[in-house]
């Protein structure tokens, strides 16, 4: 914007008015390049307090949420994470200041200790997941194995699953798969338990007994006796997924969650630690779980730290793009404005960090 | 005009930006980030008098809007800028809180009765959604798994 300078209205007789001088005030007394980024980081604000109010409001207005071990998530990973975020916001701003100094060298070396600093968070993220998913906890199905109720509908998928597995094991085991009519060896009204229970586990190991019905003849016993020790785990396993089919035909809610409790069970006490069910016991299981309140909690944190952490992603590639550059003092802006992105990402995880992991 | 203006612009952002040189103060920062850190997990130690979540949380928010300034007012240098930076602020954290704030008389408040509301899920989305209840057997469950797998433990030993 110009302004007129009014200094000449009045001239003294005899001499000429001079021009008018213009006045040029900039804007705001910032480089266009920081605006620019200062006018993004308010749109991502926006975006982050979104989705963190969101977060917020389901979290507080759910009737039940699961606590941060149920759903197996580290605090002290979190707060490594929380560390190492920091470290690399204190990294950019050295870089900063080595630049401004002319000192190009000193710049790059703390850029690339940014981009190590943020590849570590990157690489935590990515361990943190797969124990997520290691566990059946996938923010969309079928890939999620979690249940909201121990209910009738998850005795249903546990059955579905342990048929799934008894066929493939038996098949692997070169036994013949079990007729359509006939009722499973195992099955049985959910007052008996499981068999496995009242057997020995060396036989049980051994042998297993298939009953064969039709409508005219008598049932008949079918005995497999196993070998080798590959089969004999196979037929172990086979026994245990029968119990489980059994149980899971049952309607007594307390039953259900008793299957629960075995197949993932909650962490009962601080001391206990992480006590394994079937599903850790077994990678290969992956048995329906039960983790009330555990879609949202999954759809909630996936999201946050998802965009999160492509947001980092983001910066790490500017970052290198950043060290195939000179970063001396002329290029001091450009490592301000990378850094300004790069301390808002740490803020986000700031308040994500206790949000998700503490509260 | 417009290498005037970036000059210009430039010139200013080196006199408002001389006057603060020195790295101690980022170190300074930088401890104060980890010291905050870890009293976030002063609420999980034996130490913490007030039991009530409500309390914690309330800490917690405390110390994480603390660390969050010092990483705006030092490390992002908005201590050392201009006036400007009220008008982007203040109407970011103006839209932030009223947006949980406008969330929370629906969805926040449909379960715990919050203003007297009483609202609720449908009947077909009650029948999947977690329940408190449920959370308690499974405990239950839990608890006895976690002792009969530890007794199970000792005899086989």
């Amino acid at each position: 914007m110009a302004s007129i300078a009014h200094g000449h209205e009045h001239p003294a007789a005899g001499h000429h008015a001079h021009p008018p001088k213009l006045q040029y005030h900039p804007g705001l007394p910032i480089s266009n390049g920081k605006l620019f980024m200062w006018l993004f980081l308010s749109t991502e604000i926006m975006f982050f307090a979104a989705l963190i109010g969101v977060y917020i409001v389901i979290r507080f207005g759910a009737a039940v949420w699961p606590a941060t071990h149920e759903v197996h998530l580290s605090e002290p990973i979190g707060a490594f994470n929380t560390f190492v975020l920091i470290c690399s916001s204190v990294s950019v701003v050295l870089a900063l200041e080595a630049a401004k100094l002319n000192n190009a060298a000193g710049a790059k070396s703390w850029v690339a200790i940014t981009l190590a600093l943020g590849c570590v968070f990157l690489g935590v993220k990515g361990y943190e997941y797969r124990a997520k998913f290691a566990h059946g906890i996938y923010p969309w199905s079928p890939l999620s194995l979690v249940h909201e109720q121990p209910d009738v509908y998850y005795g249903s998928a546990v059955r579905a699953r342990a048929t799934e597995l008894i066929t493939r094991l038996k098949a692997e085991a070169g036994i013949a798969p079990t007729p359509a009519n006939a009722a499973p060896a195992a099955a049985a009204p959910s007052g008996d338990a499981a068999p496995a229970d009242a057997a020995s586990n060396e036989d049980a190991a051994t042998t297993i007994q298939q009953t064969q019905t039709t409508e005219a003849s008598p049932a008949d016993a079918v005995e497999v006796e196993a070998d080798d020790e590959e089969t004999r785990e196979r037929l172990k396993h086979i026994h245990t997924l029968e119990g489980l089919q059994a149980r899971s035909a049952s309607t007594d809610r307390a039953e259900l969650a008793a299957l629960a409790a075995e197949i993932m069970p909650m962490p009962v006490s601080e001391e206990a630690g992480h006590v394994k069910g079937l599903n850790d016991k077994y990678p290969w299981l992956k048995m329906p779980v039960v983790i009330p309140g555990g879609n949202m909690w999954a759809s909630t944190y996936f999201l946050l730290t998802g965009f999160h952490a492509l947001h980092v992603l983001v910066g790490l590639i500017v970052f290198g793009i950043m060290l195939t550059m000179v970063l001396d003092s002329q290029r001091a802006g450009v490592i301000e404005n990378v850094g300004l992105y790069w301390h808002f990402v740490d803020l986000v995880w700031i308040f994500l960090f206790p949000l998700l992991y503490l509260f | 005009m417009s290498h005037a203006h970036d000059d210009h612009a430039a010139h200013d952002h080196h006199a408002v930006h001389a006057d603060h040189g020195g790295i101690a103060k980022y170190i300074y920062v930088f401890l104060a980030l980890c010291f905050l850190t870890t009293m976030s997990f002063f609420t999980y130690s034996q130490y913490w008098p007030w039991p009530d979540p409500a309390v914690k949380r309330l800490f917690m928010t405390a110390v994480s809007c603390t660390k969050a300034m010092l990483v705006i007012l030092f490390f992002m240098h908005v201590k050392y800028e201009a006036n400007w930076k009220y008008v982007l602020t203040i109407p970011a954290s103006i839209m932030s809180v009223f947006l949980c704030l406008a969330l929370v008389p629906d969805i926040g408040a449909r379960m715990n009765g919050l203003f007297g509301y009483q609202g609720k899920y449908s009947n077909e989305r009650l029948q999947h959604v977690g329940d408190p209840a449920d959370v308690k057997a499974m405990l239950t469950a839990s608890e006895y798994a976690a002792e009969h797998g530890e007794h199970e433990a000792e005899e086989s030993e």
